[in-house]
C-alpha cells in the first residue's frame, strides 16, 4: 500500500517533469526572442548572454518604431484583419444556419462536402489567379485585394466551425420561437445568435488570428502601401539600413509576436472552445 | 406554423455561396485556364494557348521532381512528429491527478502559445536563435551533452530536419489540444475495469484508449498533412527554400517560377498539380478513415 502510493507520487513527479519541459519547448524560443530585444549588442550573443540582464535597453524598440515604421504596418494589418473578421462573419454566419436549416439531405451533404474539401485548398493555387486578377482590375496592391483573399482563406473553416455551433441549438427552441410569432430572421438574430454566442466568439477569435499572422496573401498582392506587418518585418530586415542587427530584428519580431500571444492566453477559454469543436463530436 | 413553411434557407446560404465562388471558385477555374497557355508576368496581354505542354514538361523537369520529394519528406515528417508529439504531451495531460487541475489549464494555454505564433517571425527566430550553429539555442542545450551540434539550416544534409521540426512546433498545439479533448470522453468504467484486471499506465493507453481515440487521430492527421502540404510562411522565413534547393517545397516553388522566373502559366500548372495531389490524397483518406461519414 505504502509502496504503491509512493510510486504514484513518484510517478506524478516524472509526469509533471515532463510537462515542465514541453513548456519550456513552446516558450522558450519566444522568451530567448524578447530578451534578445533588450539587449544593446548588435551582433550574435550566446544562449546565457540573451538569457541574462545584461546590456538592458529599449533602443531596438525605438529603432523598430522609427526606422521601421511600425504603427504604419501595425495600422494595416489591423485594418485588414478587423475588416476580413467582418466579411467572413457576415457571410459564412448565415451560411452555416442556412445549411443546417436545409431539408434536403442531399444539398446539405453537396454544401458541407464543398466546404470540407476547399479546407484543404493549398494557397497558393488561389494566391498567383488573384495577383493576376486583381492587376486586371486595378485592385493589385490595395487592402481590398488583401481582405478578399483572408475571406477566401477563412470561409471554409469558419462555415465548418459554425455548423457545428449551430448543430448543438435544440430544434425545440427554435419552434417555440415561430409559434411566439417570430419571423425566420427574429428566429435566427434574436434566439440562435445568442445561443450559440460561445461558438462566435471562438470562430470570430480564430479567424482574427489567422488574419494576423497570415503572410502569404499579404506578400502576394500587398504593394508597399498596404502591407500588413508580416510583410512589413520581412522587408524591413532584407533593407540595407538594418542589414545584420539582430537586436532591431528581435525587437520587431516581439513586436508582432508578443501582442497576439497575450490576446491568446486572455481569451485562451475560446480558442480551446472553437480548436476542440468538429473535431470532438464525432 | 405557416411563417415556417415561407422559410427559405436559401435565402442565408446563397450570399455566403455567391462570395465563396467570387473569392474560391473563380480563382481555381482562372488557375487552371492559366496553366494551359505560356503566359510572362511582364507581358499580360500576351497569352497564348498550349493546352498540356506545362504539364508535360513539368514531369521532365528534375527541380520540379526535387520539389515534390521536398515537399513529400517535408509533409510526412511535419505530421508524424506533431501527432505523435501531440499525442503523448496529452496522454500525459491526461492521466489521473493532472487532468482537470489548474496547473493542466495552465499548462495547456501556454502549450497553445506555438499555434498562435506569427509564422515569418517563427522562421526568423529559427534563423537567428534556434539553429544557428554557433550560438543558437539548439547546438547550445547539445553542447551541454558534450555534443558537436551539425551546421543545421547551412547544410544541406540537416536543413530539411530543422524545417520540419520547427514546422512541426507550430502544428503540435492542435494535435495537443484535441487529442487532450477525444481523451476526455473516455469513459472512466473501462478504466477502472482495466486497472482492476492489473494493466498499467502505458498499457491502458494502448489498448484501451488509443483505439477508443481512432477517429480523432485519423482528423487530426488529415488537417496536419494538409496544412504542411501548403505550408509556404515557415519555410520561406526560415530557409528560402536553400541551403540550393534543400527546402524548396511545392509552394515556394509557385513563387520562384511565377513571380520570381515570372512564368505564369508554368506556376499555375504547379499550383494547379498541388490541388490535384491534396484533393486525391485526402479523398481516399477521407474514404478509408471513414472521416465523411463521422464528421457531422
Amino acid at each position: 500500500m505504502l509502496a504503491g502510493r509512493w510510486q504514484e507520487n513518484g510517478g506524478l513527479a516524472v509526469r509533471y517533469a515532463f510537462l515542465v519541459f514541453w513548456l519550456l519547448v513552446s516558450v522558450l524560443p519566444v522568451v530567448g526572442l524578447v530578451m534578445a530585444s533588450l539587449k544593446d549588442t548588435a551582433l550574435f550573443q550566446s544562449i546565457p548572454e540573451v538569457l541574462s540582464f545584461r546590456g538592458f535597453t529599449l533602443d531596438n524598440y525605438e529603432r523598430s518604431f522609427r526606422q521601421g515604421n511600425y504603427l504604419f504596418f501595425l495600422r494595416n494589418s489591423m485594418i485588414i484583419s478587423f475588416s476580413a473578421l467582418i466579411v467572413v462573419l457576415v457571410t459564412c454566419v448565415p451560411m452555416a444556419y442556412g445549411i443546417t436549416k436545409l431539408v434536403s439531405d442531399r444539398s446539405r451533404g453537396t454544401l458541407v462536402f464543398m466546404v470540407l474539401s476547399t479546407r484543404f485548398l493549398p494557397y497558393v493555387v488561389l494566391a498567383l489567379p488573384m495577383y493576376l486578377f486583381f492587376a486586371r482590375i486595378g485592385l493589385s496592391g490595395t487592402l481590398i485585394g488583401v481582405i478578399l483573399a483572408h475571406l477566401a482563406m477563412q470561409m471554409p473553416f469558419i462555415v465548418w466551425l459554425m455548423l457545428g455551433f449551430f448543430a448543438g441549438i435544440p430544434r425545440e427552441v427554435e419552434e417555440a420561437a415561430v409559434i411566439d410569432g417570430c419571423t425566420p430572421f427574429q428566429v435566427f438574430w434574436k434566439v440562435c445568435i445568442p445561443m450559440v454566442l460561445p461558438g462566435l466568439n471562438a470562430s470570430a477569435i480564430l479567424a482574427f488570428i489567422i488574419s494576423y499572422n497570415e503572410f502569404l496573401f499579404a506578400f502576394f498582392l500587398a504593394g508597399y502601401d498596404a502591407q500588413p506587418l508580416t510583410v512589413g518585418i520581412t522587408r524591413f530586415i532584407g533593407g540595407a539600413d538594418v542589414g545584420a542587427q539582430y537586436g532591431v530584428v528581435a525587437a520587431y519580431g516581439s513586436l508582432i509576436i508578443l501582442p497576439i500571444i497575450l490576446f491568446a492566453l486572455i481569451v485562451n477559454r475560446y480558442i480551446v472552445s472553437g480548436l476542440t469543436q468538429g473535431a470532438v463530436k464525432g | 406554423m405557416s411563417s415556417r413553411r415561407h422559410f427559405n434557407p436559401w435565402a442565408f446560404i446563397l450570399p455566403g455561396v455567391i462570395a465563396g465562388g467570387v473569392v474560391l471558385g473563380v480563382p481555381v477555374v482562372q488557375a487552371f485556364w492559366t496553366s494551359l497557355h505560356r503566359l510572362r508576368l511582364y507581358r499580360l496581354h500576351d497569352q497564348v494557348f498550349v493546352g498540356m505542354e506545362n504539364y508535360l514538361r513539368l514531369w521532365q523537369d528534375p527541380l520540379f521532381m526535387l520539389s515534390v520529394r521536398s515537399t513529400v519528406v517535408f509533409t510526412v515528417g511535419c505530421t508524424v512528429l506533431s501527432v505523435l508529439a501531440g499525442l503523448m504531451v496529452a496522454a500525459i495531460m491526461s492521466t489521473r491527478g493532472i487532468r482537470g487541475t489548474t496547473m493542466a489549464r495552465f499548462f495547456m494555454a501556454f502549450y497553445l502559445v506555438p499555434f498562435v505564433a506569427t509564422q515569418v517571425v517563427v522562421g526568423m527566430l529559427g534563423r537567428l536563435y534556434v539553429w544557428e550553429p554557433e550560438y543558437g539555442l539548439v547546438n547550445f542545450l547539445l553542447s551541454l551533452v558534450a555534443i558537436d551540434g551539425p551546421m543545421w539550416l547551412i547544410s544541406r544534409d540537416t536543413a530539411m530536419l530543422a524545417t520540419v521540426i520547427t514546422n512541426a512546433w507550430r502544428l503540435t498545439p492542435l494535435a495537443i489540444l484535441i487529442f487532450y479533448a477525444a481523451l476526455a470522453t473516455v469513459p472512466d468504467e473501462l478504466l477502472e475495469s482495466a486497472e482492476v484486471d492489473g494493466a498499467g499506465g502505458l498499457r491502458t493507453f494502448t489498448a484501451i484508449k488509443l483505439p477508443l481515440i481512432r477517429y480523432h487521430i485519423g482528423f487530426v492527421t488529415l488537417i496536419q498533412m494538409t496544412s504542411a502540404f501548403r505550408e509556404f510562411d515557415t519555410v520561406f522565413a526560415l530557409t528560402g527554400g536553400g541551403p540550393g534547393r534543400a527546402t524548396n517545397v511545392l509552394s515556394l516553388l509557385v513563387y520562384n517560377e511565377g513571380i520570381s522566373a515570372a512564368n505564369l502559366g508554368m506556376a499555375n500548372a504547379i499550383a494547379f498539380t498541388m490541388l490535384i495531389i491534396v484533393g486525391v490524397i485526402s479523398l481516399a483518406y477521407m474514404r478509408l478513415a471513414r472521416l465523411d461519414k463521422a464528421g457531422e
